[in-house]
């Protein structure tokens, strides 16, 4: 009846925004003066199909482009600002150079495209015969893939400010199941798309956010978010949106587990648009019949410690470096950083001695910041040394720069701090003849990785000793959840996690004053409570564990163990008559409760005993 | 009477007093008819320079479809507000399809409290010599045209702002205006071109 309860650390894909860096200059694009007579360029023949391709996605009705460019008509009133936003590739917005691994839904104009556009609008923006004209491009009305299994629409309406700085906004939304269901994909539909720069959902499976909202329902505010999560159960996919997304479900056999009672959380960078605008998201959710077979997981590489930028800096360089402990195919890459970020890049070293390039932004721009799915899955095998490298520029000349003039910038989840994360959605190759979980492997490796980057990282030796716990190997976890509440010695949750793993091998002595000290720290910790109230019981100490049963259940009063566990302890002191009222009540809450039915029908067959 | 600083400016009758042009209007009632000027929004026709006398003149140039123009709103309500009485604000919308009805929309989506005009021919925009929505232009007392171009620099360049800006161009050339001071040199504003075709 030990119950070790634990939470894992993930701080995860948190979004923020910016403006990039120095603006790229690009070569003016002319006519070349030895061509003797340069094709006319028209609209019809040379430039719909690029408007129509790249632009129209998202300047169509209802999108986030702020006018249409679906005619001539359209395109030809906004002929210069189309030349001039495509000659600095500021659109369509595209930050990742070209590389051996193409990105799926690459939306990058080719200098030839570009060329041909400045030279329409230089000879005037000519229309051009009526039969050299593409068929208009469709857009489905409506949502994207048809209508969803479920939809569901933030509680409460975001007002965002008619000026002032860019915001983010989170929403909670409530799993819309009474049953574990598997998510194929999920729309997201930001509410008005003028104003929202980038959404992205993230699964809250033990609702640890919600605690940040002042009204239940209203949101919060915060650019990056920490998750926390009882279990070994790494969020494994991205769900993200950026104007022009085009919806696509997770590939066949990598459904989402939604459990009842889970959160998904929409992170929203917003962006004022001058006038007071009401947000209110909503998601639509496509369910599969068909349970997950292939786990991916989402690695995160960062190197936040090193981000100590002094002002007037100009190339700051962060790395990180990660060899893969199992072979992997890499699904996905993001790479985050905030306005100070310039120049993004991840590398990988191969056993061989080859190199591939995963993403490489030389201008990054945090308004554009995405995620970026390769189009075929990137091998990499067991050992390949995954580099992170960022460069960030402090200076003045970095428009960007959220401090003026520059001061020193560190780590943190404010705008004005700084960021260096690269996310990689991995699938994970099982080890021949290991049972071990790969994903374990991987996670318990990165675990180790933090550990050793930074020996002083609270959440490194936390999330480690957790990794620890979950295969087993518990010593290993006490010695890191001990080391953990060496750096937060008032931590309630660290000082819970490592009463519990002592109490897991039987040191319930031992574990007693780290659940005490979790207590004191946090008096309402209903998981601190419980632990020590079995501390205490396996020690015989029933009238002080009652105690800490009692407090149990005022905490969470649909617990159906902690009504159980209250139950026997009474009956170790002979109450039985209150006994049976909470194996009766953890019955009522869990009816397949083994440990309250047995101990019921003792009772029972204790009373008939009784009687003559 | 003629005004020879007026000289850089297109329609010489704008240059006549108020007395003179009253009196050619009742003697040419057909002078307006060929003539292309900016428009109030009930369509009648409007020239800020003679609805402000004595006063400097701060014209606004924007767009109901150009969100950096409109991203401008509050900041343009609250500059014409600071000033008040002190000197003419006028929005002007050099759009040649932009309706009335969709300027008052417009006007009350993003709070305008300002008088609005529109310059479907471009009139203003000449005088003003502005290229782009949101610019603006600032003229003397007797209408010298002292700074044309940005609000101030918060965007760069389109997709590239600041978290907030550095320089207040359109600030400083109305306490030019107003007190003597020096102008600021012109600067260029980022937004939706004017013309979008030459």
């Amino acid at each position: 009846m030990t119950s070790s309860v634990r939470t894992i650390f993930a701080c995860l894909l948190g979004f923020s925004s910016a403006t990039a860096a120095a603006f790229p200059k690009q070569e003016a694009t002319r006519s070349e003066p030895l061509t003797p007579a340069p094709k006319q360029v028209t609209f019809n023949r040379d430039i719909a199909p690029v408007v129509f391709h790249y632009c129209a996605p998202c300047h169509h009705p209802g999108e986030a482009g702020p006018f249409p460019l679906l005619t001539y008509r359209d395109a030809r009133a906004r002929a210069r600002e189309i030349a001039r936003v495509t000659s600095t590739r500021f659109m369509p917005p595209w930050l990742p150079e070209p590389q051996e691994s193409d990105f799926a839904d690459e939306l990058r104009l080719s200098d030839e495209q570009i060329a041909l556009i400045q030279k329409w609008v230089q000879q005037g923006a000519i229309e051009g015969a009526a039969a050299d004209l593409p068929p208009a491009p469709q857009f489905a009305a409506g949502w994207q893939i048809g209508r969803p299994d479920k939809i569901i629409e933030a509680e409460k309406p975001y007002t965002l400010p008619a000026s002032g700085s860019d915001m983010y906004w989170n929403f909670i939304f409530r799993a819309p199941v009474d049953t574990t269901r598997w998510v194929k994909a999920i729309e997201i539909r930001p509410g008005d798309k003028r104003v929202v720069h980038h959404a992205n959902v993230l699964v809250d499976r033990d609702q640890s956010v919600r605690r940040q909202e002042n009204e239940p329902g209203a949101g919060f505010p915060g650019m990056e978010l920490k998750i926390a999560s009882e279990t070994f159960d790494p969020d494994s996919h991205f769900f993200f949106w950026k104007p022009g997304t085009v919806l696509k479900p997770e590939p066949e056999g990598m459904a989402l587990r939604l459990d009842k009672n889970t959160d998904l959380v929409l992170n929203i960078h917003l962006q004022p648009s001058g006038k007071p605008e009401k947000v209110q998201p909503s998601l639509g959710l496509y369910f599969t019949d068909k349970p997950a077979s292939l786990f991916p997981v989402l690695l995160q590489m960062e190197n936040d410690q090193q981000l100590d930028i002094p002002p007037g800096e100009k190339h700051y360089v962060v790395t990180d470096q990660f060899t893969l402990p199992v072979a992997v195919d890499v699904l996905a890459i993001y790479p985050h950083a905030h306005y100070l970020g310039k120049d993004l890049q991840a590398l990988a070293a191969l056993p061989d001695g080859s190199r591939k390039t995963l993403i490489h932004i030389p201008q990054w721009d945090l308004n554009w910041q995405a995620v970026y799915r390769y189009q075929e899955p990137v091998p990499l095998p067991k050992g390949t040394t995954i580099t992170m490298r960022f460069v960030y520029d402090n200076s003045s000349d970095n428009v960007a720069n959220p401090s003026d003039p520059p001061r020193r910038v560190v780590a943190g989840n404010r705008a004005s701090d700084e960021m260096a994360h690269l996310w990689l959605q991995v699938l994970p190759h099982a080890l021949p003849g290991v049972a071990t979980d790969p994903r374990m492997l991987l996670q318990e490796a990165m675990a180790r990785h933090n550990v050793n980057k930074n020996p002083a990282d609270f959440e490194a030796h936390y999330n480690l000793a957790a990794m620890l716990l979950a295969r087993g190997a518990q010593e290993g976890a006490i010695e890191q959840f001990d080391e953990a509440v060496r750096l937060r010695p008032e931590d309630a949750t660290a000082n819970n996690a490592l009463g519990a793993a002592l109490l897991a091998v039987g040191r319930s002595s031992e574990a007693i004053p780290y659940l005490t000290a979790a207590i004191k720290a946090q008096p309402a910790d209903f998981d601190a409570h419980y632990n020590l109230a079995n501390a205490l019981a396996s020690q015989g100490k029933f009238l002080e564990a009652i105690e800490h049963y009692r407090a149990s259940v005022r905490l969470h009063p649909d617990d159906a163990n902690a009504e159980a566990n209250l139950g026997s302890a009474l009956a170790e002191i002979g109450n039985l008559r209150e006994a049976k009222l909470h194996f009766e009540r953890a019955l009522e809450i869990d009816p397949n409760h083994e440990l309250a039915r047995e101990n019921l029908e003792q009772i029972h067959h204790a009373s008939k005993d009784v009687k003559p | 009477m003629l005004h020879s600083s007026f000289s850089s400016r297109p329609r010489a009758t704008l240059l006549l007093s108020a007395s003179t042009m009253l009196l050619l209007l009742l003697t040419s009632p057909l002078f307006w008819a060929g003539q292309k000027t900016a428009l109030h929004l009930d369509g009648t026709p409007a020239d800020p320079f003679l609805e402000n006398p004595g006063k400097p003149l701060v014209l606004l140039f924007v767009r109901t479809d150009c969100p950096i123009s409109n991203r401008y709103a509050p900041l343009i309500q609250h500059i014409s507000t600071q000033y008040g009485e002190k000197a003419g604000f006028w929005l002007v919308y050099p759009s040649e399809t932009a309706t009335a009805e969709r300027i008052r929309q417009h006007q009350r989506d993003y709070g305008y409290k300002l008088p609005a005009l529109r310059d479907p021919w471009h009139v203003l925009v000449a005088q003003a010599q502005v290229q782009a929505t949101p610019e603006a232009a600032v003229f003397t007392a007797d209408h010298h045209l002292l700074y044309h171009g940005r609000i101030d620099n918060l965007y760069r360049d389109f997709g590239h702002a600041r978290p907030a800006a550095t320089t207040h161009e359109l600030d400083e050339a109305i306490q030019a205006a107003l007190f003597g001071k020096a102008p600021p040199s012109n600067q260029p504003g980022v937004g939706c071109f004017i013309t979008n075709v030459q």
